[in-house]
């Protein structure tokens, strides 16, 4: 199956998300579609996935003009896609999510669904519990639920819209070695939208760039980082610096915390952080990492032991006192945890920050005005968040962040953000370290976590172990980080 | 919103009165009544007459004091089915000061005038107080609001029948004796009308609408509405709110039953609320929780009883019928409004997809 965009063309309002754009894939390649925050990637593969329209412009599949009402047209036509946040139903099962959207009679046929599941699964090399509930599946798990969901009702393009924003290194390296067994024998097509160029040089063939809703560069790999890098920025990057602070007093104080996580319990896990360090945590998904986390914002109950910030137990406490204690906790799960759904940005800020009981809607848009500025969002103050890209959603949650903060607790807070906007987000984030702020994050990327972390928790089969000496380790930190991750017992040197 | 819109929805809501319109005469044509004479004769008992109109504005006051309460509680996402039982709550409440004032209060001096505000003030917490129990129920107990607000619906009507029944009753009829005019809410010289009721049934409305519109409470109660998770991220006491928003409903409704013994019957009796907390509820369906279309909508659904009785009333039996009729039309404009809004937008949803294409 080849497929082709012809001038497609999409405007919101004065803005013009895709600029006619002409890409065509051809039939068992894997292409890269890379972009800034904004650029306009969601957008087209909307459109191709029949999820909305273009203005104008046409989809040619095998040299015929196609149009799509529904997604479920575009399906029937082979076009499936998996979208940057789940769409799949959070309280019913892994097989009546399944069986959502199959077209059957009127009983539908658990045990031969059930029976698919399996089959097309296994063809992929994925593991799913078919009467688990999804909302307590990971983000990685829903994935791949959604996959198998999509290949089962015969989709032979698959647009995967940044599908290793978090999942765990392990998740990706069994993603990915499905999804090229499906190119080469199967002659699946598929379209990675991605942020990390890393995946994007392990998986793909061919790329192409957009930027401001426009088509500016198309390439065959292997090409150089640094040159899709000036593509999509127009410039090339300096790495990162790194600061080293002084460390103020202690601020979170973790004592044999015993807590359940989605796939096991973490016991004994011991932590003293104190203001002005930065804690990575890592480990495979699901490990306990997010729960600890959500732990200390006081938004899930331990099972045992306790937990102190500035020398207080949060027992009993809720999220919305631990904020004013100068602890936030900002969630991956944007739309489902995060933001509201159709609300303004204005309207986030002013219930985000503190004030009287009237709400001076001036000065709160003036505030989004300003805070669009900063943190470079694509949006103004009054569009409704749903209406934002998705780094551009990451972006406001991290400037929701109220100010003068004691500790942070981010669950993978580059999700979905561009090269660019990582780097300049993790400036901001430091720079509230530097003013004393302690921060403990998750990461699916442990190249993130060893850049910016100054102490890594591992967490590996319900133990947490504290690793301090990563920067000092002389042998590929990631690399020996990951080794931790995947099992292998901790020597202090 | 933009003028388009508004008057998408006027033609929905045109449409639908249609079609209930129609629906009840041909139930009327089936019974050998005349649609057309009683149409005539109902427009001229809601508006003929300034008693009429009178009439309707003062049965339009409880319903909107509690779609008032309900465009709160709904705004934050709860169906606060339980607004009858408040109501009630609130007559009984009322009832009891109003049933020992004397009626003679003129050595009373400056207490006489602590009378009223005392009886209101007591209505809103019996309320305030069941609106407060169905919030802890659902908050503590996990039980959703519309089964603890139905269950309290049923209590509510058995501790008013036990009373009326009981202590409280005078005479062969299970009420109270008529209230001590020094009791009720002071009233126009000529028309059934007080303008004190409308005066803080007004004021009510308008602390609602500036609450939605305006501050902090009314924001996070939009946000609890549509994701109650992200709100409390974003610092929102979910609980508390979901508690106030009940109880401030709740005191509302309470009013409500207040106006009910204080005016509108003048004493206690089973079935006291009449079915203003469910009119309420209505009302706020009809408007989609858009605040300002309350007033208007409030006026034209109370025109349904008063003109119901009395044609119910009427001695011409060509057009007498059972007041239950205006029940059955209040429905079937509900239902109607609620299917119209939904083929709109439909409607809507293809012409932009059309326009898309094209
Ligand atoms: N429904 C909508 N209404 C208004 N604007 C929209 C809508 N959908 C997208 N946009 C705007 O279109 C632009 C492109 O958005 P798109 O989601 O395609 O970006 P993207 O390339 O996927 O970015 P990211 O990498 O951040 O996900 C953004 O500025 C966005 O705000
Ligand atoms: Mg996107």
């Amino acid at each position: 199956m080849h497929v082709e965009l012809h001038h497609i063309t999409k405007t919101f309002g004065g803005l013009r998300a895709n600029d006619a754009l002409s890409l065509s894939f051809a039939e068992g390649r894997i292409y890269a579609l890379l972009g800034e925050n904004g650029a306009g990637k969601s957008t087209l593969m909307k459109i191709l996935s029949g999820y909305q329209p273009p203005d104008s412009g046409q989809i040619l599949i095998d040299g015929r003009a196609v149009t799509f009402e529904t997604p479920a047209d575009a399906l029937r036509c082979g076009i499936g896609m998996l979208h940057q946040d789940p769409l799949d139903v959070p309280n019913l099962t892994v097989l009546d999510n399944f069986m959502l959207g199959r077209r059957e009679g009127l009983l539908p046929k658990r045990k031969a669904a059930r029976a698919a599941l399996e089959q097309h699964a296994a063809r992929l090399g994925f593991h799913l519990d078919p009467f688990r509930y999804v909302d307590s599946l990971t983000i990685g798990e829903r994935q791949q639920l959604e996959i198998v969901r999509l290949l089962s009702l015969g989709a032979r393009l698959l647009i995967l819209d940044e599908p290793t924003t978090g999942i765990s290194a392990e998740q990706k390296q069994t993603l990915f070695s499905s999804l090229k067994r499906l190119a080469a024998q199967e002659g699946m097509t598929i379209i990675l939208v991605s942020h990390k160029l890393e995946d994007v040089a392990a998986l793909c063939e061919e790329v192409y760039v957009l930027r401001g809703g426009k088509l500016v560069g198309h390439r065959h790999m292997p090409t150089s980082i640094d040159e899709l890098v000036t593509l999509m920025f127009g410039q090339s990057l300096p790495p990162p610096a790194r600061r080293q602070s002084a460390l103020g007093e202690e601020i979170l104080r973790a004592e044999a915390v015993s807590l359940t996580a989605r796939r096991l319990t973490v016991r004994d896990l011991w932590l003293s952080v104190r203001r002005g360090e930065v804690i990575g945590l890592a480990g495979l998904d699901g490990s306990g990492q997010s729960d600890f986390l959500r732990a200390c914002a006081g938004l899930q109950p331990l099972n045992g032991g306790r937990i102190l910030i500035g020398g207080i137990p949060i027992r009993g406490k809720g999220y919305a006192e631990l904020l004013r204690m100068g602890v936030a906790y900002a969630p991956s799960g944007r739309l489902e945890e995060g933001l509201v759904d159709g609300l303004t940005l204005t309207e986030h800020f002013a219930l985000a920050r503190a004030g009287g009981a009237w709400i001076n809607w001036r000065a709160m848009t003036a505030l989004a005005a300003e805070q669009i500025g900063r943190y470079n969002i694509r949006g103004m103050p009054h569009s409704p968040v749903q209406t934002l890209s998705g780094g551009n959603q990451q972006r406001a949650l991290i400037a929701l962040l109220p100010e003068n903060l004691r500790l942070l607790l981010l669950e993978d807070p580059t999700r979905g953000l561009d090269v660019e906007s990582t780097a300049w987000v993790w400036q901001q984030l430091l720079a509230r370290r530097d003013q004393g702020a302690a921060i403990l994050f998750t990461s699916p990327d442990l190249d993130e976590i060893v850049t910016y972390s100054d102490r890594v928790l591992v967490f590996c089969d319900g133990r947490a172990t504290l690793v301090s000496d990563l920067a000092a380790s002389t042998r590929n930190p990631a690399e020996q980080l990951g080794e931790l991750i995947g099992g292998k017992v901790y020597e202090p040197r | 919103m933009n003028l388009a819109k508004a008057r998408g929805a006027l033609l929905t809501f045109s449409g639908a009165l249609g079609v209930a319109l129609v629906l009840i005469a041909l139930i009327m044509l089936s019974l050998d009544k005349a649609p057309l004479a009683a149409g005539r004769r109902f427009l001229d008992g809601v508006f003929g007459t300034p008693s009429a109109r009178a009439d309707v504005v003062m049965a339009a006051l409880p319903m909107l004091l509690c779609a008032a309460g309900l465009l709160l509680t709904f705004t934050a996402g709860l169906w606060n089915i339980g607004v009858e039982g408040q109501v009630t709550m609130g007559a009984i409440f009322a009832t009891i000061i109003a049933r020992t004032i004397p009626r003679d209060v003129s050595e009373w001096g400056i207490l006489a005038a602590l009378i009223l505000p005392a009886e209101l003030l007591l209505a809103m917490l019996g309320g305030a107080l069941w609106a407060g129990l169905t919030a802890l129920l659902k908050l503590r107990g996990g039980i959703n609001e519309i089964f603890g607000g139905v269950a309290l619906n049923f209590i509510s009507v058995n501790i008013l029948l036990s009373l009326v029944n009981g202590p409280w009753r005078v005479g062969t009829f299970p009420q109270t004796a008529p209230f001590a005019s020094a009791a009720l809410l002071p009233r126009h010289p000529e028309l059934r009308l007080s303008p004190l009721a409308i005066a803080i049934a007004l004021i009510a409305f308008g602390a609602v609408f500036m609450a939605l519109r305006g501050t902090r409470f009314g924001l996070a109660l939009r946000a609890i509405g549509r994701n109650a998770k992200s709100a409390g991220i974003l610092g929102v006491r979910v609980e508390r709110h979901i508690l106030w928003a009940m109880i401030a409903c709740g005191a509302l409704a309470g009013l409500a039953g207040a106006f009910q013994v204080l005016f509108t019957r003048g004493r206690l009796l089973p079935n006291i609320s009449g079915g203003i907390g469910f009119m309420g509820v209505l009302i706020v369906l009809l408007v989609g929780v858009r605040a300002a279309w309350v007033l208007p909508v409030a006026l034209f659904v109370a025109t349904v009883p008063v003109g119901s009785l009395k044609l119910a009333t009427s001695l011409d039996s060509s057009v007498q019928i059972d007041a239950a009729l205006g029940n059955v039309f209040q429905g079937a404009l509900v239902l109607a409004v609620l299917i119209g809004g939904g083929i709109r937008a439909r409607l809507a949803a293809r012409r932009k997809e059309r326009a898309e294409h094209g």
